[in-house]
């Protein structure tokens, strides 16, 4: 059964994957992190991506049509993706059966980074960091 | 009772420990939340640091659980939503206590993934830490080789507690500077509630009641206590959430004679202010007590 660190691990094996995280998006804490970050400081960009992270989740524009309604307390988004010139960051939204507001960070090379597989995988090991 | 320069803006400085203990607290830079703390940290102390508001035990100076009343524990967050049944808990609790291994216990069994547990239990020690390094906590012990019965789960270091102490006050600051809500009853303003609210901030608002506190929701719905704070503060920047005795307090000229001289000139000043609010059907006059409100908060 894998925990944070294992998690974390698995996503850097991913191709291009420069850096990746496990964050709470109410706090901006880093509870895990791994390999680079953006500018150098793995706490500035947790809490930076937790303020994007909790717009995603609280806004309704962002929810599907039916379902809006936080069932289990848990966000109606999935995942985020933001694309730039050089890279991809997929954040993905973990479900877990206490109360929490968590997500993995994966921050991606555009050049060699497959954006479709790290995101499956990514919801995958959201999944198996909680249900094990 | 706010006490110690908040950094109102900014991020705080990043490492607050390359300083002697207790210097700069004058300079405006952080201050060491407890020189205490960072000796243990550089002696690799193992024991239990009690403060005030709640108690932190370390391992070989690394801080490996935290406990503090004002946010629920670690059985209270794993079993109010069912990720633990309260008897799967006890059995944890009672198979390995004495072992002091009860965290991996949980996981050996089957019954929680290590990574709920690591995530469930790191957002409550660092949840915790934040509350028993608070600025108003009074002097504190340590009792050597003392060791908690969940044993290790995640240890983290001092720096990164205290980084993140900080780093948290500050972002109450940023969502609204006033402290009050932090640990009085809370009662709705009455002001229209608006229907998008997000959710999350629904439920804590759903449990005010004119007597619970921050904590006592926290508990109710099985949230750290962190979360429901930032919640409260956001609530309460919207004007929708205020405290039970500032309420009271606005309301007093009304029903209490004419204050003649045991008032102070702020609470005097703050009966004018609610008075002439109260006198005004102009919905304006409450944005503007809060907008004082905030900037005397300052």
């Amino acid at each position: 059964m894998p925990g944070i660190d294992e998690c974390l691990l698995e996503a850097m094996r991913l191709p291009g994957a420069r850096g990746a995280s496990v964050v709470d998006w109410t706090s901006g804490l880093a509870l895990g992190t791994v390999g680079d970050s953006p500018n150098g400081d793995h706490e500035a960009t947790a809490a930076e991506a937790a303020e994007l992270a909790r717009l995603a989740a609280e806004h309704k524009a962002f929810a599907p049509e039916e379902g809006a309604d936080w069932s289990g307390g848990q966000p109606p988004v999935e995942d985020l993706i933001i694309s730039n010139r050089d890279s991809y960051h997929v954040l993905r939204f973990v479900r877990t059966t206490f109360d929490s507001s968590v997500f993995l960070h994966l921050w991606l090379g555009r050049s060699d980074g497959n954006l479709a597989l790290a995101r499956i995988r990514l919801g995958e090991m959201a999944e198996r960091l909680v249900v094990g | 009772m706010e006490a110690g320069p908040l950094p109102g803006l900014g991020r705080p400085d990043p490492d607050p420990s390359g300083r002697p203990d207790g210097a700069d607290r004058q300079a405006g830079a952080p201050p060491v939340l407890s020189p205490m703390l960072s000796r243990l940290a550089e002696e690799r102390a193992t024991g239990v640091l009690t403060r005030d508001r709640g108690v932190l035990y370390l391992v070989e100076g690394q801080v490996v659980h935290a406990e503090s009343p004002a946010t629920p524990g670690l059985d209270v967050l794993l079993t109010s939503r069912g990720a633990l049944g309260s008897d799967g808990w006890w059995e944890a609790v009672s198979q390995a206590g004495a072992e002091r291994r009860v965290g991996r216990f949980l996981v050996d069994s089957g019954r929680l993934a290590a990574g709920a547990l690591e995530l469930c239990h790191l957002g409550a020690l660092y949840d915790a830490a934040f509350f028993t390094l608070g600025a108003s906590s009074g002097p504190a012990r340590f009792r050597y080789g003392v060791a908690h019965w969940i044993g290790p789960v995640r240890p983290v270091t001092v720096d990164a507690v205290e980084r993140e102490t900080l780093r948290r006050r500050a972002l109450l600051h940023r969502i609204w500077p006033d402290p009050d809500t932090d640990t009085a009853e809370l009662v709705r303003t009455g002001r229209a509630v608006d229907a998008v609210l997000p959710p999350r901030q629904r439920t804590v608002l759903d449990q005010v009641d004119g007597e619970r506190t921050v904590s006592d929701i926290s508990r109710v719905l099985g949230r750290p206590g962190f979360h429901t704070l930032v919640d409260v503060r956001r609530l309460a920047a919207a004007g929708i959430v205020t405290t039970r005795a500032r309420t009271v307090e606005c309301r007093a000229p009304e029903t209490v004679a004419p204050p003649v001289s045991p008032m102070s000139p702020v609470s005097t000043a703050t009966a004018r202010a609610a008075q002439a609010a109260q006198a005004s059907a102009d919905p304006d006059v409450a944005l503007l007590r809060r907008l004082r409100d905030a900037l005397e908060a300052l």
